[in-house]
């Protein structure tokens, strides 16, 4: 019904639009009426013959419109017959869409229920790793489970099954430390190629904040080698060397910065200049680091320096607050050691 | 490049991914095999991935190489061309069915085995199991809805959908080059995966006997790739993973693989191995071990004898690893060793001695790897060299790799007199230290460390070349092994008898 509205009001537009031609005006006014009249009928149509066209996407319903528009515009008339005609032939004549080659299949469902579940079991994973009695398939499957463990855990063990008996296991062991090494050292790579680019301070002017953030990092990756324990020997000496001219440079730019002195003094102690790593300690503690944060690395210190009664004093000074659950026992050993 | 075309040939090689095109032990290996036997004449059939990624032959084929033919198993797989829609094949799609059933349970491998072989004959061109029918059936659609509801744990059936077929369509490729290949005498496969199962489908449809010769363990090999791949996808949320367990994806890979492997042990006599542990190995993966043996590497003597003379009276302080430069031969674990040796003996350099293009991504590391460590002036890529230039020039040959079988490259220093730092893979151990009493007593070649431990490789390596009187001792000892065990002769010897063997059985085949 809208259609055949549609199709009236096009036909009588048309009809208005060569009236248009005869009226007593100037030929500029006359030609303005008939050309707007004109085009409207033409769009009128094509809206109208578009409802009775076969059903198709929005776009080639759209295309079709403008197509109709176009030629009922630029051809006078005859397009506009031309069009109605072609219209209700394609209509009348057009053969039915043949049924699709084929069917259309269902995708299955997916049911986890119905699928056998390995004996899932949330410890013990370092007894079966190290145990080469355990069968192939668990410790395959405690392998695979570090993955999901952090680098600081799994490194140390995944190295130790580096020598297994097993191939396979040593290989998969292998893998999986490779894939961590590999992220880190990309990482790094990045960086490095990153800084090289930026404007890092040789002219005299201060670096800019993303660069202060590629010093800061670099520091943090070379870190993070050593932290997740995938440098060993002289590899972490290179490593620690390696953060700690980073960190060094990230303290000249930003003296305050309270997590880079701590890794200041972290490095530090690594490299056994306990001195100068109890002082950046004290640094830390000063620029407002919780003492949560920094007091174990003290207390290690003191440890290291067989300074029990400091490592007590220290101990007890974290009190009763809030301390992360994995200090706690440490934290309640050193305060009843006497 | 020199395409010879014949009507027949004495022994067909199968190999996958190695000879001509890829320099390297294997193809090494296999060049010399030929041009050891000059009266036999050889068809060669090439499998590789892609075209585009075999250019290049790295060796000239030999004279008695009548024929060659090279297949690209991953280069049609999207043929041009209107599929129909087709019911397939009842019977080929049951026996498949069940054959996928057989595979999963231990205790039915013999009723698995014989459904492979009868499926195998119905993917020949002809048979029963089309690839059209692989590719479009209802049949084909059912099975795969079927064991996706049944087994996979991967919510994704799209990511299932293709990986079975891009897993499974090669085999029609194959099935097709076993049904047009020239007739032949004797089948031999360098290794399992699409070479193996090019030569058991050959012998079960011809019966030309299959000898196989492994030098890595090709499913192992696999299995290693498949772990570390990233290409391999998981779509399992938090809360449909289980920890314990490998992606269904990776594990259907792994199997696709290991049964490759097993259908080859089923049809190859005899089956190879260079060294001991490997033929336990093959056992292990379903080789019967009445069919298996030990024939190790051998190298020619009178080649790198003069070499010796050329070396300077100190050993040079170069250590120098030979090989592609692939994550295999972990060459960053030599990197790292270098930050070690350069820093307890900065006069020291480490030469990687490879073609850089297999592995291009892996290789830029490297390069990124010696630049982060520092290493620019003392870790040198030198690409692919003549190994008679290099060897007077180092004092040890390195070995860092995370899996080798039996590496010539090791006897080839010995013959020039080069000792050798090696990673505890393969056979490595056995040439270093020796296999039996009277071996031992030769003494140590070189010294034998952990996987991934460069600390341990530096020190070993320090070790050797920072005292002349033990280096010597085992240039010596190095000498005479590879001089007593692993000559060329001895390994033609028992190849000769093979193909004989091989050819007594495969008359009146064809």
């Amino acid at each position: 019904m809208t259609s055949l509205k549609l199709g009236i009001a096009a036909l009588t537009l048309e009809i208005t639009a060569w009236s248009a031609a005869t009226l007593n005006t100037g030929s500029d006014v006359r030609l303005f009426a008939y050309l707007s009249s004109h085009l409207l009928a033409s769009v009128l149509l094509a809206l109208a013959l578009s409802a009775l066209l076969p059903t198709g996407s929005l776009r080639q319903r759209g295309t079709m419109v403008l197509l109709i528009t176009v030629f009922s515009y630029a051809v006078p008339v005859a397009g506009f017959l031309c069009m109605v005609i072609g219209t209700l032939m394609l209509r009348t004549y057009r053969k039915a869409p043949d049924a699709p080659e084929f069917k259309s299949a269902e995708l299955p469902n997916f049911d986890q229920h119905q699928k056998h579940h390995p004996g899932f079991r949330q410890t013990g994973l370092r007894s079966f790793l190290t145990n080469s009695a355990a069968p192939m398939n668990t410790r395959m499957g405690a392998m695979v489970a570090l993955q999901y463990v952090s680098g600081r855990i799994s490194a140390p063990l995944l190295r130790d099954l580096l020598s297994d008996q097993d191939e396979d296991i040593r290989l998969l062991a292998y893998g999986m430390l490779d894939n961590q090494e590999k992220r880190i050292n990309r990482a790094i790579d990045d960086e490095l190629k990153a800084l090289a680019k930026s404007n890092t301070g040789e002219n005299g002017d201060a670096p800019d904040t993303e660069t202060q953030t590629r010093i800061h990092r670099l520091s943090d990756l070379y870190w993070e080698l050593v932290y997740q324990e995938l440098a060993q020997g002289d590899l972490r000496d290179y490593a620690l060397h390696q953060s700690l001219h980073y960190c060094k440079w990230g303290l000249r730019l930003v003296p305050d910065n309270a997590a880079l002195t701590l890794r200041h003094g972290r490095l530090l102690h690594c490299l056994g200049r306990s001195n100068d790593a109890s002082a950046e300690y004290l640094r830390a503690l000063e620029l407002g680091l919780t003492a949560t944060r920094v007091i174990p690395y003290q207390a290690e210190l003191c440890f290291e320096q067989r300074d029990y009664a400091g490592v007590r004093r220290l101990m007890q000074t974290l009190g009763n607050g809030a301390k992360p659950p994995r200090l706690q026992p440490i934290a309640d050993y050193w305060s009843l050691a006497r | 490049m020199n395409t010879p075309i014949a009507t027949e040939a004495d022994i067909a090689l199968l190999l996958e991914g190695t000879f001509p095109y890829v320099s390297g032990g294997v193809s090494s290996w296999v060049n010399q095999i030929i041009r050891a036997y000059p009266d036999y004449r050889f068809a060669i059939v090439f499998l590789g991935s892609r075209r585009e990624d075999y250019s290049v032959r790295k060796y000239e084929l030999p004279a008695n190489v009548v024929h060659f033919e090279e297949h690209f198993l991953y280069d049609d797989l999207n043929k041009p061309g209107e599929p129909s829609p087709r019911p397939g094949n009842l019977e080929a799609f049951a026996l498949s069915s069940s054959m996928h059933e057989h595979f999963g349970q231990d205790a039915s491998i013999n009723e698995a085995m014989r459904a492979f072989r009868g499926l195998v004959q119905d993917m020949l061109p002809g048979g029963k199991l089309t690839l059209e029918d692989f590719l479009h059936s209802e049949a084909a659609w059912e099975i795969i809805c079927d064991r996706y509801r049944r087994y996979c744990t991967d919510p994704s059936f799209v990511d299932y959908f293709w990986t079975v077929r891009i897993m499974h369509q090669p085999l029609w490729t194959l099935a097709g080059v076993a049904k047009t290949l020239i007739p032949v005498k004797s089948l031999h496969a360098v290794s399992t995966g699409y070479a193996g199962f090019l030569g058991a489908l050959l012998h079960q449809s011809r019966g030309i006997p299959l000898i196989l010769s492994e030098h890595g363990i090709y499913t192992k090999e696999r299995k290693i790739d498949l772990f570390k791949s990233e290409w391999i996808r998981d779509n399992r949320n938090v809360f449909q993973r289980d920890p314990t367990e490998l992606s269904y994806f990776r594990r259907m890979w792994i199997g696709f693989f290991e049964w490759l492997g097993r259908f080859c042990y089923d049809s190859a006599n005899p089956i190879i191995a260079l060294y001991e542990t490997n033929r336990l190995r093959q056992v292990t993966d379903g080789a019967a071990a009445e069919r298996t043996f030990n024939i190790p590497n051998g190298i020619s003597i009178a080649r790198f004898k003069p070499l010796r003379e050329q070396r300077p009276k100190l050993p040079p302080p170069v250590l120098c690893l030979i090989g592609r430069v692939v994550p295999i031969k972990d060459i960053k674990t030599f990197i790292r060793a270098m930050r070690r040796v350069a820093n307890q003996m900065p006069e020291a350099e480490g030469w990687i001695a490879g073609p850089e293009d297999e592995d291009q991504a892996y290789a830029q590391e490297c390069h990124d790897l010696v630049r982060s460590l520092g290493l620019e002036k003392h870790v040198l890529f030198l690409g692919f060299q003549k190994i008679d230039d290099l060897m007077p020039k180092i004092g040890l040959t390195i070995l860092s790799s995370i899996s080798e079988a039996l590496p010539l490259v090791i006897l080839e220093g010995y013959a020039a007199g080069v000792p050798t730092i090696s990673t505890d893979v393969g056979s490595c151990r056995q040439l270093i230290e020796g296999l039996d009493d009277e071996d031992k007593a030769l003494g140590a070649s070189g010294a034998v460390v952990n996987i991934a431990d460069p600390q341990a490789l530096a020190d070993a390596s320090l070790r050797l070349l920072g005292d002349p009187e033990v280096w010597q001792a085992a240039s010596q000892a190095g000498i005479a092994r590879v001089e007593r065990y692993y000559t060329d002769e001895l390994m033609f010897g028992r190849y000769r008898q093979v193909y004989e063997n091989a050819l007594q059985q495969g008359k009146g085949s064809n």
